[in-house]
C-alpha cells in the first residue's frame, strides 16, 4: 500500500509539470485572444454552439487572410457557468496563456472575473450576460451585448401598444439575470400605463411549478413575462399548458430556442420573445450563416441571437489587433483599450454596426420573434 | 505564474476546509453536510465587516471565523443530540436555509452575488503574500488538529466515535464535546471563507450548495478520513485535477463526460479499494473503515 500512495502522488505532480510546462515554453507568432463559456454542465447547451460560433469566425478572417497577415487565435476554455471555475479559466488564459483581450458570458462568471481583467490590465469584453451591473464592473471591462434594460424596457412597450395587454404576470428564476431582467420589465410595463398582477420568483433547481401556475391562474393577467432560464422557462410554461392555461407568455432572448419549441410542441405557439440581434431581413450575411450551421450541424444553432455576437467579437478584436499594429504598438489591453476607445464603432457581419458608448456599453434593435406553427417568426422591430 | 499562484491559494483553502470537515467526520464520526455553509458564513460576514466597517481585513477574516464558530455552536446544541441520518437531515435543513436568506436580502448581494470586496493585501506581489499567508494557515490547521488528536482531548473524541454508549457510561459527556469540535471545525472553515473572499473578491450563493458538501466529502474521502495529512492530499487532487484535464485539450464531447467519470470514479475507486483513502494507513480505523463499524 505504500506504493499505492507513492505512485499516486507521484502521478499527480508528472500530470501537473508534465501538461503545464511544454504549454508555456510553446510560442506562437499568432495574435492570440481568451474565450470563457460553458462547455460543459447545464449551460453548455449555449456554451458549445458559441464556442463554434467564435470558431468559425476566426477561421473565415484566418482565411481572409488574417490580421495583416498574421493569423488569429482562439483560445477557448470552460467555466461550466460558475464563478470559481470562471476564475482559474481567465487567470489561466491572462497569465498562462499572455492573451491581452478575452471574450466571456454569464453575468456571475463576468462579474467574478471582472476584477482580474482591470488588475491585469487585459481588455475584456462581456458577449451575452445582461445584468445591468456589468457597465459599472470597471475601466476593462466592455459588453459587445446589449444589456437588459434595452429589451426588457422596449417589450413592455411594443405588447401595450401592438397586442392591447394591460395586466401582466412576471415569474423570474431568483438570480441576477432573472431578477434585473423582471425588475426592468415590471417597471417599464407600469410606466407605459399597464398593470403588474403577479411579481414572483422562485428558486434555481425547481422543477415544479405548480404553485406559482395556480397562482398566475388566481391573478388572471393577459401576459405572463418569464424572466428565467432556458430548461426552468420550458418546464413552466408546460405546467401552465397542462393546467388549462392558455394566456400569453413573453420571454427574452434565451428562450429563443428551437429546442424549446420543439419540447413544448403546441404549448409553444404564440410566445414571443425579444431577440437583439439582427434577423436575416436586416442582415446580408445570416442566410449564409444559418445554411452553415445546416450543412455542418444539420440544425439552427442554439440561441442564435447569442451566437450572432458571438460570432462577431473576434471580428472587433481582429479590428483592434489590426489598428495597434498599423500603428506600431505593443499588442496589450492598455493600447487594446486606447484602440477601441478610438474606433468605437465597428461594422460586423452579423449584428450589423455596434458602437460603443462612453458607460461601456452598446445600445441595439431589439427584434419580436413570435412561435407560428412551429418557427420563430419575425412579428415587429424596436425603433 | 498568477495561474498557478491562484491554484495553488486555492489548493490551500481547501485544505483548511477539508482538514475542518476532517475533524468532525473523520475524526468525530458526525455525518454534517453543513460544512460549505460555514465557509459561506465566513466569507460573507468578513466581506461584510470589511466593506462596512472598514477594518483591517485580517480582524475582518478572525472575527468572519468567530461568527461561524458561534452559529455552529448554537446550530449544534439542538442537532447533536439526534446523529447518523437525522443529524444529516437537520444540517442539510440548515444549509439550504441558510443559502434560501442569503439568496433573498439585500445586504449580501442577494442572488446576484457579492461583489466589490476589499482584497487582503494590496501590492503588486498580492497573490505571492497571499499565497505564503494561506499556505502558512493551511500546515497552521493540520498542526492545530494533529496536535488535538494526539492529546488527551483528541483520545476522547476517538472514543466518542468509536462507541457513544460506552463513552458516556464513563460518565463523560458527549454532547459537549461533540457541540466544542463542530465549532471548532466551523471557525476553521469561516476562516478559510474570509481568506477566499478577500482573495477573489466575488462571492454567490451558489458556491456553497450541496455540490460544494459533495466537493468536500470527495476531498476528504480521497485523501483519508481521520487521518491528519489525507484530507491534504484529497483537496489539492480535487483542485488541481480539473485544471490538469484543460491542459490535455480534448474535444468537449470528450472532456464534458470525463470530469464527471473521474470524480464519480474516484470516489468509487477509493470506497471499494482503499476506503482509508490515500493517506489511510492499512491498520486501525481510518478513512470509511470508521463508517464500518
Amino acid at each position: 500500500m505504500v506504493n499505492f500512495k507513492k505512485l499516486s502522488v507521484f502521478s499527480v505532480f508528472i500530470l501537473i509539470f508534465g501538461l503545464f510546462i511544454p504549454k508555456i515554453v510553446h510560442a506562437e507568432e499568432t495574435l492570440k485572444f481568451g474565450m470563457a463559456d460553458p462547455l460543459t454542465g447545464p449551460a453548455a447547451i449555449f456554451g458549445k454552439d458559441q464556442a463554434q460560433a467564435v470558431t468559425w469566425a476566426v477561421e473565415d478572417i484566418n482565411a481572409a487572410g488574417g490580421v495583416r497577415g498574421r493569423k488569429l487565435e482562439a483560445i477557448i476554455l470552460d467555466h461550466q457557468a460558475k464563478p470559481e471555475v470562471g476564475i482559474n479559466a481567465i487567470n489561466r488564459l491572462v497569465e498562462v496563456e499572455k492573451v491581452p483581450v478575452f471574450i466571456t458570458a454569464f453575468s456571475n462568471v463576468v462579474k467574478a472575473v471582472a476584477p482580474i481583467a482591470n488588475r491585469t490590465e487585459t481588455l475584456m469584453f462581456s458577449v451575452g450576460a445582461n445584468a445591468p451591473v456589468i457597465k459599472e464592473l470597471g475601466d476593462y471591462v466592455y459588453t459587445t451585448f446589449p444589456l437588459a434594460d434595452v429589451d426588457m424596457n422596449k417589450l413592455p412597450t411594443y405588447l401595450i401598444q401592438k397586442h392591447g395587454k394591460k395586466r401582466a404576470a412576471v415569474l423570474f428564476v431568483n438570480h441576477e439575470t432573472g431578477i434585473d431582467g423582471a425588475k426592468v420589465f415590471s417597471e417599464a410595463f407600469k410606466r407605459d400605463g399597464g398593470d403588474v398582477v403577479l411579481f414572483e420568483s422562485y428558486e434555481q433547481e425547481r422543477s415544479d411549478f405548480t404553485g406559482l401556475v395556480l397562482k398566475v391562474k388566481a391573478a388572471k393577467p393577459d401576459i405572463v413575462h418569464i424572466h428565467s432560464v432556458i430548461r426552468d422557462f420550458t418546464a413552466i410554461v408546460s405546467q401552465m399548458r397542462q393546467l388549462g392555461l392558455d394566456v400569453q407568455v413573453t420571454s427574452y432572448q434565451t428562450a429563443f430556442n428551437p429546442k424549446m419549441i420543439e419540447e413544448l410542441g403546441e404549448g409553444a405557439e404564440g410566445i414571443i420573445v425579444t431577440a437583439l440581434a439582427p434577423s436575416v431581413e436586416d442582415n446580408d450575411n445570416l442566410q449564409g450563416y444559418l445554411d452553415r450551421w445546416q450543412a455542418e450541424e444539420n440544425r439552427e444553432p442554439i440561441g442564435l441571437p447569442y451566437t450572432q455576437y458571438f460570432h462577431d467579437a473576434p471580428y472587433i478584436i481582429a479590428e483592434l489587433f489590426g489598428k495597434l499594429i498599423d500603428e506600431g504598438k505593443e499588442i496589450n489591453g492598455t493600447n487594446l483599450r486606447q484602440a477601441l476607445l478610438e474606433i468605437k464603432t465597428f461594422d460586423l457581419p452579423l449584428t450589423n454596426a455596434v458602437t460603443f458608448s462612453d458607460d461601456h456599453t452598446v445600445d441595439k434593435p431589439v427584434y419580436y420573434w413570435q412561435v407560428k406553427n412551429g418557427k420563430f417568426t419575425l412579428i415587429g422591430k424596436s425603433d | 505564474m498568477e495561474y498557478f499562484i491562484s491554484l495553488f491559494i486555492l489548493a490551500s483553502i481547501n485544505i483548511i476546509l477539508a482538514t475542518s470537515f476532517n475533524l468532525i467526520l473523520g475524526y468525530g464520526g458526525l455525518l454534517s453536510v453543513a460544512q460549505p455553509i460555514f465557509f459561506a458564513l465566513g466569507a460573507y460576514c468578513s466581506a461584510l465587516i470589511a466593506i462596512y466597517f472598514e477594518i483591517p481585513i485580517f480582524l475582518s477574516i478572525i472575527l468572519a471565523s468567530l461568527v461561524a464558530g458561534i452559529f455552529a455552536f448554537g446550530v449544534s446544541l439542538p442537532s447533536l443530540r439526534v446523529s447518523g441520518d437525522y443529524l444529516v437531515v437537520s444540517t442539510l435543513g440548515f444549509q439550504l436555509g441558510t443559502l434560501h436568506i442569503i439568496n433573498n436580502i439585500e445586504i449580501t448581494g442577494a442572488a446576484g452575488g457579492l461583489s466589490n470586496i476589499p482584497p487582503l493585501i494590496s501590492h503588486p506581489y498580492r497573490s505571492l503574500l497571499t499565497l505564503f499567508i494561506v499556505v502558512c494557515f493551511a500546515v497552521l490547521s493540520i498542526w492545530m488538529v494533529r496536535k488535538i488528536m494526539r492529546s488527551a482531548y483528541g483520545r476522547a473524541i476517538t472514543a466518542l466515535r468509536n462507541d457513544e454508549t460506552a463513552f458516556s457510561s464513563l460518565g463523560r459527556n458527549p454532547i459537549r464535546i461533540k457541540v466544542l469540535i463542530v465549532a471548532l471545525s466551523a471557525a476553521m472553515a469561516g476562516f478559510a471563507g474570509g481568506m477566499y473572499s478577500h482573495y477573489y473578491l466575488y462571492i454567490t450563493p451558489e458556491q456553497f450548495g450541496i455540490f460544494a458538501t459533495a466537493t468536500l466529502l470527495t476531498m476528504v474521502v480521497i485523501g483519508g478520513a481521520g487521518t491528519v495529512l489525507g484530507p491534504a492530499f484529497g483537496a489539492i487532487i480535487i483542485t488541481t485535477l480539473p485544471e490538469i484535464i484543460t491542459f490535455l485539450n480534448l474535444p468537449v464531447s470528450i472532456m464534458a463526460p470525463l470530469q464527471g467519470v473521474i470524480f464519480t470514479g474516484l470516489v468509487l475507486i477509493f470506497i471499494f479499494l482503499k476506503p482509508s483513502g490515500l493517506i489511510g494507513s492499512t491498520r486501525g480505523l481510518d478513512g470509511l473503515e470508521i463508517w464500518k463499524k
